[in-house]
């Protein structure tokens, strides 16, 4: 029956994934034989399904039938392969050589950015590493930005310009949103936080509400994965970006340029309560969790942010005195310069920020390399072999690295 | 108190103990001749590396002569494409990786001479971009890995001189992270791959000094976990292949001796597959010559003897890089 049947079952995979309301979720049903003689595509609810049996003569037939094309022996037209693409990459995601059909297919406007989004994020859905999909991905996101909207008569300089900001709110949030569900489907995955670090390079350089929301939204997430090191590695960036927006380094202004007449924007206060913040997450999870290496690997990180920031800010900071919230208030409220962005978040920003802040809450000690070894010390008694090993080999390093003795 | 499980794998003490060379070089002479499989064509995006890491370790296992020379050289030429650069195989598109890989081919087999050498050079020097990293490929992914391929692919072709090596330089010192580490792009994790891809660019372009060894041998030296194998990163399990990474930018280095190399080799050999030859990423698991090479590899590094000496930076015979005059730096 199988090799007439080819064609109609390749149509048949991409008129289900391409439907309304849309599939969410895609992935192979361990079924070895064909068991009736009915069609192995298989619909519960929002998710596509594919018998696996069928698996080894579709991909063979379609792979071929786009590498003849390729090679410029077969002809097919664009609705072809935008189909062919679609089945082969359901089917093997890192077939470099079909995203690029994609491209091309985007580029002369016969497949829509957003059409190929939603099946890249299909595709993650089952292949949350897939490095083609996400390198494919950034190029269509770069695609889209680069793309200017039509223009309209009747839309003044301001509208267009809120849209845009609204378009790129919105493509942000969806990038988020794609990169968490992969986060959550693979452990530690390089790939989905490296994207979404891309897209906030690329998409909310400087913008301090954006990264704050972040921390914030992460907190709980990464306090239930304590493992993931990437996970941690994204509030890292985070702290970084903010560190960099708030309180640049002595002679820079926010975006790096030397500004000799402008006063740089300073918020010593909220980067000292952001670590502060910080390192006592990290040590509530310590605590809560030993033997973690990636806690420990989080301290680390953070303390020599800090430490860093620190020397480049001698005599700064919340240890004079005044009330150090209040600064903090005023500029946490602001985004940055640059295309103004309200970004609608799900979930709050945590309440005991926004208390702190506006209460005017007297900043705790401000860390230093005395008060590390002093939480080390505090942790040896009485702990297992794990966490005494990370704990003294975190002595060690601050010993050795961050050059303070205990 | 529960007492935490560290991520990692527990040896089985039958586990193999011994190098099984003559079972692995069967195995890899083996893959592929049944080309209609369907794990082979979904590999296929991957084809040309997947030859280079086959052909490399059987060189190393002195087993080169049982590959198929004439084929595999008219498969490479007919990968090449007008811009210059590789496919992975024929009908797919070009990319840097897979320039690489059939450029380090056609170097085991002496045979440069039946490519363009020019065009390959005008195809990487093209893909250099303004602020000194490397594209992939025309549509614009910037990685780190991709700087490494660059610079390999022209050292071994003896035509660095033909990008701008101060400016790549600039790009891969800006993704290199407070921990000594390098991650795929400025501001990104540190990972063993793109450490091994960032510390041999270094090593290629003369600029090993630039690293802090003390520090970054640290970081991989804390890889090794209790079964003797090494991970990628924190809490991750260990994988045959970071043997690779890992170990050779150690060596490259200079910091080799901060590993417990006896337990290492250990680990490496207990992902043999006695059955079918080859090894997997870690015991128990499919085979598959990507583990293979890494593995044989990672043991040459080790110092086994009945492997040839392998080239830390190229991952390559070191007696065909002496053929070519290419001594990459290492540090002491």
């Amino acid at each position: 029956m199988f090799l007439s049947q080819l064609p109609v079952l390749s149509k048949s995979a991409l008129l289900l994934s391409g439907s309304d309301p849309p599939r969410d979720e895609i992935g192979l049903i361990p079924c070895p034989e064909a068991r009736y003689n009915r069609s192995p595509i298989v619909m519960v609810e929002n998710k596509l399904g594919v018998e696996s049996w069928c698996v080894k003569f579709l991909l063979p037939y379609v792979h071929n039938k786009l590498l003849l094309y390729r090679q410029r022996r077969l002809w097919l037209d664009r609705q072809a392969l935008v189909d062919i693409t679609c089945t082969l990459l359901l089917l093997n995601p890192d077939l470099t050589t079909a995203w690029n059909v994609r491209k091309e297919l985007v580029e002369c406007g016969a497949l829509s950015p957003e059409r190929d989004l939603y099946l890249g994020k299909l595709a993650l859905s089952k292949s949350p590493k897939s490095p083609e999909t996400w390198i494919h991905r950034r190029w269509v996101l770069l695609h889209l930005l680069q793309k200017a909207p039509p223009a309209d008569q009747n839309q003044t300089d301001a509208e267009r310009s809120r849209l845009l900001g609204e378009q790129l709110a919105q493509t942000l949030q969806q990038e988020m949103k794609v990169c968490a569900d992969a986060a959550c489907r693979y452990p530690s995955n390089y790939n989905a936080w490296s994207h979404r670090i891309w897209v906030l390079q690329r998409l909310a350089k400087g913008n301090v509400k954006v990264f704050l929301d972040e921390l914030s939204s992460m907190r709980p997430w990464v306090s239930a994965h304590v493992s993931d090191h990437s996970g941690f590695h994204y509030r890292q960036f985070l702290l970084q970006e903010l560190t960099g927006a708030l309180a640049p380094p002595a002679g820079c202004s926010s975006n790096g340029e030397r500004s000799a007449v402008e006063e740089p924007p300073h918020d010593l206060p909220a980067v000292q309560q952001l670590f502060c913040h910080e390192l006592e997450l990290v040590s509530d999870l310590i605590r809560s969790f030993p033997g973690h290496e990636t806690l420990w690997s989080h301290r680390r990180h953070v303390f020599f942010l800090w430490h860093r920031w620190k020397e480049q800010h001698p005599g700064d900071g919340g240890d004079e005195g005044g009330d150090p919230a209040e600064g903090a208030q005023t500029r946490l409220s602001q985004t940055s310069a640059g295309v103004p962005m309200e970004v609608e978040r799900g979930c709050s920003s945590d309440p005991q920020d926004i208390k702190r802040l506006r209460r005017g809450v007297p900043l705790p000690q401000p860390p230093t390399s005395q008060t590390e070894h002093v939480f080390v010390s505090g942790l040896l008694d009485g702990c297992g072999p794990e966490q005494r090993s990370f704990a003294l080999a975190y002595r060690k390093w601050l010993d050795t690295v961050v050059g303070v003795p205990s | 108190m529960l007492g935490t499980q560290i991520k990692d794998v527990i040896l089985k003490p039958d586990a193999p103990s011994s190098l099984l060379l003559d079972k692995h070089a069967d195995y890899i002479a083996a893959y592929g001749s049944k080309k209609d499989d369907y794990e082979y064509t979904l590999s296929e995006y991957l084809r040309m590396s997947g030859i280079y890491w086959g052909l490399t370790v059987m060189d190393l296992m002195g087993q080169l002569d049982r590959m198929n020379l004439q084929e595999i050289i008219d498969f490479i030429k007919a990968c090449q494409h007008d811009c210059g650069g590789f496919s992975a195989s024929i009908g797919h598109d070009p990319h840097l990786l897979y320039t690489l890989s059939a450029v380090q081919i056609l170097c085991l087999y002496d045979s440069l001479h039946a490519i363009d050498v020019d065009k390959v050079v005008e195809y990487v020097k093209g893909l250099q971009q303004e602020d000194g990293s490397f594209a992939g490929d025309k549509w614009g992914e910037i990685d780190t890995r991709f700087s490494f391929c660059a610079v390999a692919t022209l050292a071994l072709l003896g035509k660095m001189e033909m990008i701008n090596v101060d400016r790549a330089v600039e790009f891969v010192l800006s993704c290199m992270n407070f921990d000594g580490g390098f991650g795929c792009r400025p501001g990104s994790e540190s990972h063993a791959g793109q450490i091994y891809c960032c510390t041999g660019f270094l090593s290629l372009t003369g600029q090993l000094h630039q690293l802090n060894a003390d520090l970054l041998g640290w970081w991989l030296c804390e890889r090794q976990l209790p079964s003797g194998g090494l991970n990628g990163r924190p809490e991750k399990l260990p994988d045959v292949c970071y043997s690779w990474w890992v170990l050779a930018s150690l060596k490259i280095i200079g910091r080799i001796h901060w590993i417990d190399k006896s337990r290492l080799r250990q680990f490496i050999l207990a992902c043999q597959d006695e059955e079918t030859g080859g090894f997997a990423d870690r015991p128990g698991d499919m085979v598959d010559p990507f583990h293979t090479l890494f593995g044989v590899a990672g043991l040459s590094l080790l110092g086994e003897e009945q492997v040839k000496a392998v080239n830390p930076v190229l991952c390559m015979p070191e007696d065909v890089l002496q053929r070519i005059g290419l001594q990459p730096d290492l540090l002491s």
